[in-house]
């Protein structure tokens, strides 16, 4: 276990130094951004005033409530502080409401759409990649052109092809909304059922492309690992073809499970798209109306959850494959 | 070399996906050679006309020869236009509220049935319709007048001196033009957007700058993850570790939200084609890296890397002439995916609106962009946005073909 | 060891799996939890108002009247103080108020330009001298707790404008001096007056009444306890105690839906003002992403009142057959109301000459303008020729229309324009086909905020107008936050804001005199953070001696004179220029559930204007909807 503990203190080392500099990153890349908040909100403020000396008392009062007219270094210092007591600050855009609050209300929509999207899908995908590359013939040829179409289909494209054919001509579902339009969310079956239909066609348009690019991936790993000596070895010595496959697949899903921690990063991007088309409540639309609003505390809070959310996943991964994979060890000695 | 692309052009995959992007490719450079119009201007006035023939009707009604045709079933389509089956059906719904019993109106006949409608309907009577239905009949009563008749039409023109009008032809139910003769005619194959511009034209340019934008960010994408991909596997030691550092930060901070970022910031003055391209070129390197690095560490220590070693050669020698030529083919595969990735990453930052200028040329992201804000897809006028999609999806299939083409040449043991 | 491995990882991975299954059916105890946190929002501790009521989970289809197109993005408070509320169910105080939860002592009928009581009892009068206007209460009106509805009431509330400097005082405490009850149901407001002793501005002073919320004092009085006399801390407090004396106050809000609920004991019902309870019991408006969401809702039903942009919306009962209809049923669809206006930078090399900019105001092709950008939901300039006055009969008939025939254009004069430049001496010189001024090649940037999709549409053909005349005219479209920022703030970059595109004034009790001086006064021009208008730097002292005469004048044939001068003195110089009518508000409506909406011709006295019954006397439609199946 010794050169494990090295791996890991090197992983966890590293870790540390990214989330710094990506914390960093965080604060100062929304604030580079051209044009100025504290003016959004004062013009919406003085819609109706007859006069400009109230309006420019206006602006320097949210200015100074938020800090911004204070040193860059202060700022940070400040931002630092707040975070770590769990405060994210006020929003710029949708002042006064509290940046924790607004996540709060749409991270989980966010998280409850993409997460089991993106298994599911690396667990379909898999299985259809490795059941192509193990069947061979023709249930490769099928398999292996739709996945390459529908894995580079645009995920737009998808979301909006879905909207068309399933929400608004055959009209098996609805076509905008987590829930029923004339629900209030409360703990009844009725509100629940309403939540997974709701949830089916922004799913379905991610997972169908998470699923084709898997399932390309899985294939190619898998054949190469079915062609490689130590298969063609056992097949002479007589071992079962099922307990050779066992090894074969775990092999060949190492690189896979890097892919997925990949996968998560992009979580709340992803779901951007598939939130536009089907107006659902989430993430990634709140964080595009910040960019266009200039909302720096919003901005920042959800880059800093994505960036905090794909270093643990990466971590995590990284822990596993030092268990899964012995070569690992192997190679510390190196 | 020749017979590895004696052997790429053999294999299946990569010649389908090969020919799909030939005829794309030839397109977009044949078409405006035929068809030199403008593709941003626009030339129809109103959103979205369908896809046909448009034919000028003041040219022909002048037309110089007019011939006339007898048809039989003239007269039953003609009616048939104006009054469907469900028109008919609602005049029967409705004389029936009016009063009259039902088995005196006879939908078939449809003489009697008009005459009926001519003698019962008024505008006042709204017999407890909603306003949407009243108005509906409003438009069928004044749809339906006049539709039975037998007579001709005739066209009179104001004399701009008198003020008079005066008669200057008589069309009848008969008469015909011949399409050939007609001065002005035009063919709209896949009608027009919302700003009134032939979607054809358009969207022949809008694909060729897409590719030119995913050559751009693919090419950039793929020359700084290769170089710095060959340095950190080759070198090693802290140049990799920095390298690697680098790389998960980008990593860590997605591409999608920096391209939103720096593309707002960049502001719309700036945001040009080329500039966009080298935008997603500068975000998408990182997996081209990780990809080139682990390929050349695998390489570093094979027999003639270590040869070169001893015998003295320069760092930058052994990668230009050892590790290069073993990873081309890989490189090779990693361009084209960046190339088509570049294209889906442009198509996405426009439809968010923060893509390249509208007036300065069309991209295929700014096309469904605008299809979506005037909200072609919910309407039904699928000639704005479903080419569009299907031609972005050509365009990353083919070379996703390509690729795998290549993948099994390169990789015997993936071969069928 | 190996074997052990592989479980683990199974198990890892099955754990994943079902721990995503589990966050599905955990939606639902979160969604109840972010119910209670959005109601518990907090910048200051306030008590949740109504509770969700049990039970009553599924709002009834036929009880309940759907919106969208008003509402983008969360509600963020209920303080009838705050102008950042983006509650737009509930607060709007404009010309045409929104009085849905909270109440103006008149309301603002654009139909007849008259203005009704609401919370007032008659109309209000003037004194003789026109300095002070007098009216009284409606001895019905009474608070959502009760009590009854009185002159303090609307005395403190000024008080509080004033004190508190929000966005209501600041724009009216120039022109008002003061608001006090004469009594327990009078209120007299006196109006500022001028050295010479008369009102300074009696149509501003006129319009508060219609245009502002009264607040019960006793309320008032709580928030400022909560808020320790600070000012910000009180225009920011969320108000979820709020009292209110209108007919709907809040039901439910969260990220996806706002809804609004009767009072069934509102004093409205009274036989003095409606005589009954307004038909639907909640007024829902869910939250739509874009305006695509909201019309694919509109055309499935889910939408009953739509104030969206729809594109075309005359395909919607002619190709698709739905129960969906406009105000008018041919074009344009609804009553254009305000002037959204391509403002001239004065400051930009040449176009301080008024000949250049004429010409490229005739140039432009207005009528593709309207059927490409509008789809056709805007009169044309050949039906409603141009002028300073919106299509309504009211306006239109302010000004003597013979006498500026002869300045008025319709537009795509190509040939005019041409001929314009070449008089002037401006011409091609250098042979790259673009004019020079003096020497200098013509260039210009024509620009609106990004995403603005009809008015990006329509600077396109703009730009498209300067080809055509000789003037190299390019487009480009900031992010409004950008946008606004530089166009509010006088001088005006040098290159990039030329030829800009801002809104104008809609339909009120003060105009057409305020939308003209919004326009063309030069009280606004050159000036920092300036959201009132003029922003292209014109100056023209006759126009501003008119417009500080009229709020004065009572002499109708005196008015029209000088209405008369000002459109000239528009339509000669062209600081700015109309490029297309637009409604007040849009207003398309389904006819599934509710029917009975207003639309012309339908008989209504007086005449329930378009405005999606919840601004100004539109709230009478509230009161005409019946059920299409009872």
């Amino acid at each position: 276990m010794k050169g494990y503990r090295k791996y890991f203190l090197n992983k966890l080392v590293w870790l540390f130094v990214t989330a710094v500099f990506a914390f960093l990153l965080n604060f100062i890349l929304p604030r580079l951004m051209p044009g100025d908040p504290v003016a959004a909100i004062t013009a919406r403020i003085a819609q109706g005033m007859s006069n400009s000396t109230g309006m420019k008392e206006t602006y320097e009062q949210y200015q100074r409530s938020f800090g911004l007219d204070k040193p860059m270094l202060t700022q940070f210092a400040l931002y630092i502080k707040n975070v770590f007591s769990g405060n994210f600050g006020t929003s710029f855009s949708q002042f006064p409401r509290p940046v924790s609050d607004i996540l709060s209300s749409s991270i989980w929509w966010t998280i409850c759409l993409q997460f089991p999207a993106i298994i599911i899908g690396w667990l379909i995908g898999n299985t259809l990649g490795a059941l192509a590359a193990y069947l061979k013939k023709g249930f490769d040829k099928v398999i292996m052109p739709i996945s390459i179409f529908v894995s580079n289909f645009p995920a737009f494209g998808m979301a909006v092809i879905l909207m068309v054919i399933f929400g608004v001509k055959l009209r098996w579902f609805p076509t905008s909304g987590g829930y029923g339009f004339d629900l209030i969310p409360d703990f009844s079956w009725k509100f629940i059922w309403s939540v997974i239909v709701h949830y089916q066609l922004p799913f379905w348009s991610i997972v169908i492309i998470a699923i084709g690019g898997q399932a390309i991936g899985m294939r190619s790993m898998s054949i190469y690992e079915l062609n490689a000596d130590y298969v063609k070895y056992s097949r002479f010595m007589g071992i079962k073809d099922n307990k050779i496959v066992g090894y074969v697949f775990r092999n060949a899903m190492l690189p896979q499970i890097t892919g997925l921690a990949l996968s998560i990063g992009t979580m709340v991007g992803g779901a951007l798209i598939a939130e536009i088309v089907f107006s659902y409540p989430g993430l990634g639309y709140t964080l595009l109306n910040a960019v266009m609003g200039q909302d720096y505390p919003l901005i920042s809070a959800v880059t800093l959850i994505i960036t905090l959310m794909v270093l643990i996943a990466n971590f995590a991964i990284e822990m596993i494959y030092g268990l899964i994979d012995p070569r690992i060890k192997a190679a510390q000695s190196d | 070399m020749k017979n590895t692309l004696n052997q790429v052009f053999h294999s299946g995959k990569f010649v389908v996906g090969f020919c799909i992007f030939m005829a794309l490719l030839a397109m977009v450079i044949f078409y405006p050679l035929f068809v030199p119009d403008d593709p941003l201007e626009s030339i129809g006035k109103g959103t979205f006309f369908p896809p046909g023939t448009y034919v000028n009707i003041y040219d022909s009604i002048n037309a110089t020869t007019k011939y006339s045709i007898n048809l039989d079933d003239a007269t039953e389509k003609r009616i048939a236009s104006k009054l469907t089956e469900e028109n008919k059906k609602d005049m029967k719904t409705w004389l029936i509220m009016d009063g009259i019993p039902a088995d005196q109106i006879d939908t078939s006949d449809i003489s009697s049935l008009l005459k009926l409608w001519e003698n019962e309907y008024s505008k006042s009577k709204t017999l407890g319709m909603t306003y949407a239905k009243q108005r509906y009949y409003q438009r069928l009563n004044a749809s339906v007048q006049g539709l039975l008749s037998k007579e001709g039409l005739t066209v009179m023109q104001v004399d701009d001196s008198t003020g008079e009008t005066n008669e200057i032809a008589t069309i009848q139910q008969t008469d015909y033009v011949n399409v050939k003769q007609v001065a002005n005619v035009r063919w709209f194959p896949l009608g027009t957007d919302n700003f009134g511009r032939d979607i054809l034209t358009e969207l022949v340019t809008a694909a060729g700058v897409s590719l030119q934008i995913g050559l751009v960010a693919g090419l950039i994408a793929t020359f700084i993850g290769l170089t710095l991909g060959l340095i950190s596997g080759y070198v090693g030691g802290w140049v990799d570790d920095v390298i690697m550092f680098i790389t998960n930060l980008f990593t860590v901070i997605p591409s999608m939200v920096l391209l939103i970022l720096i593309s707002y910031s960049i502001g719309q003055d700036k945001r040009g084609a080329f500039t966009i391209a080298t935008v997603i070129g500068l975000t998408s390197w990182v997996w081209t890296t990780r990809a080139v690095r682990s390929q050349v560490i695998s390489l570093r220590n094979r027999d003639h890397v270590n040869l070169s070693k001893l015998s003295g050669h320069s760092t930058f020698n052994i990668i230009f002439s050892d590790i290069l030529p073993y990873i081309m083919s890989y490189v090779i595969m990693a361009l084209i995916l960046q190339i088509s990735s570049g294209i889906l990453a442009e198509a996405s930052l426009s439809i968010l609106g923060l893509g390249p200028r509208t007036t300065d040329v069309p991209t295929l992201g700014l096309m469904m962009n605008w299809a979506m804000i005037y909200q072609a897809h919910v309407l039904g006028k699928w000639w704005a946005y479903l080419p569009v999609l299907v031609t972005i999806a050509l365009i990353t299939f083919s070379m996703n073909l390509m690729n795998t083409g290549l993948d099994q040449v390169f990789n015997p043991a993936l071969r069928d | 060891m190996k074997r052990t491995m592989l479980v683990l990882s199974v198990l890892l991975v099955l754990s994943m799996l079902l721990s995503a299954c589990g966050n599905t059916a955990t939606t639902a105890p979160v969604a109840t939890t972010e119910a209670a946190a959005a109601t518990e929002a907090v910048v200051t501790e306030a008590p949740a108002a109504t509770e969700v009521m049990a039970g009553d989970t599924v709002l009834p289809r036929n009880e309940t009247l759907y919106f969208n197109g008003q509402q983008w993005g969360a509600v963020v408070c209920w303080n009838p103080y705050s102008s950042n509320c983006n509650n737009a169910m509930a607060i709007a105080q404009q010309d045409n108020a929104r009085v849905t939860m909270f109440e103006t002592p008149y309301i603002y009928n654009m139909m007849d330009g008259k203005v009704y009581p609401l919370l007032a009892d008659g109309p209000y009068t003037w004194n003789d001298a026109k300095t002070e206007l007098t009216f009284k209460i409606n001895a019905a009106a009474h608070w959502s707790d009760g009590t009854p509805v009185t002159a303090e009431d609307v005395a403190y509330t000024w008080a509080t404008h004033v004190k508190y400097n929000d966005s209501t005082g600041a724009a009216n405490k120039d022109y008002i001096e003061d608001i006090v009850a004469a009594d327990a149901s009078t209120v007299v407001i006196k109006a500022k007056l001028g050295e010479d002793g008369k009102a300074l501005n009696p149509l501003l002073v006129q319009a508060y009444v219609s245009s502002n919320y009264v607040n019960q004092k006793a309320w008032t009085q709580t928030l400022e306890a909560r808020a320790n006399g600070d000012a910000a801390a009180f225009l920011a407090d969320t108000a979820e105690d709020v009292v209110y004396s209108g007919p709907y106050h809040k039901f439910f809000a969260d990220d996806t839906k706002v809804v609004l609920i009767r009072d069934d004991n509102y004093w409205g019902a009274d036989a003095s003002m409606w005589g009954k309870l307004p038909a639907p019991k909640y007024l829902a408006h869910i939250i739509y992403k874009d305006n695509a969401a909201g019309t694919t809702a509109l055309q499935a039903g889910e939408v009953d009142v739509s104030q969206q942009f729809n594109s075309n919306v005359q395909d919607l009962w002619l190709k698709d057959n739905l129960p969906i209809s406009t105000y008018l049923s041919e074009a344009p669809y609804g009553i254009g109301a305000s002037l959204p206006t391509a403002f001239f930078n004065m400051g930009s090399y040449g176009l301080d000459n008024v000949v250049i900019r004429k010409a490229i105001a005739i140039a432009v092709d207005y009528d593709t303008i309207i059927a490409n950008a509008m789809t056709n939901q805007s009169a044309t300039f050949t039906q409603v020729p141009r002028s300073l006055m919106n299509p309504t009969p009211g306006e239109q008939a302010l000004f003597d229309h013979d006498a500026v025939k002869d300045l008025q254009w319709a537009g795509n004069d190509i040939e005019g324009a041409n001929a314009m430049l070449d008089e002037a001496g401006i011409k091609d010189t250098d042979g790259d086909g673009w004019r020079e001024y003096n020497g200098k090649k013509l260039t210009y940037v024509a620009t609106c905020p990004n995403g603005w999709s009809d008015w990006q549409a329509a600077i396109e053909v703009v730009a498209a107008a300067g080809a055509k005349i000789g003037i190299d005219i390019t487009t480009n479209y900031p992010e409004w936050s950008v946008y606004q920022t530089v166009v509010t703030n006088w001088p005006l970059p040098e290159t990039g804001y030329d030829i800009f595109m801002m809104w104008s004034d809609g339909a009120g009790p003060t105009q057409p005199w305020s939308r003209i001086r919004h326009l063309i006064s030069g009280e606004f021009a050159k000036t920092t953070n300036n959201w009132n208008g003029n922003w292209g730097g014109y100056s023209n002292p006759e126009a501003d001696a008119l417009i500080k005469a009229i709020p004065t004048m009572t002499d109708e044939a005196a008015l029209k004179d000088a209405y008369t001068k000002l459109v000239k003195i528009y339509l000669t110089d062209v600081p700015s220029f109309t490029l297309m009518y637009r409604p007040q508000a849009f207003h398309t409506v389904n006819e599934s559930v509710w029917t009975n909406f207003p639309h012309e011709g339908d008989g209504t006295d007086p005449a329930v204007p378009p405005l999606d019954l919840t601004d100004g006397y539109s709230i009478a439609g509230l009161y005409n909807l019946t059920l299409v199946n009872p």
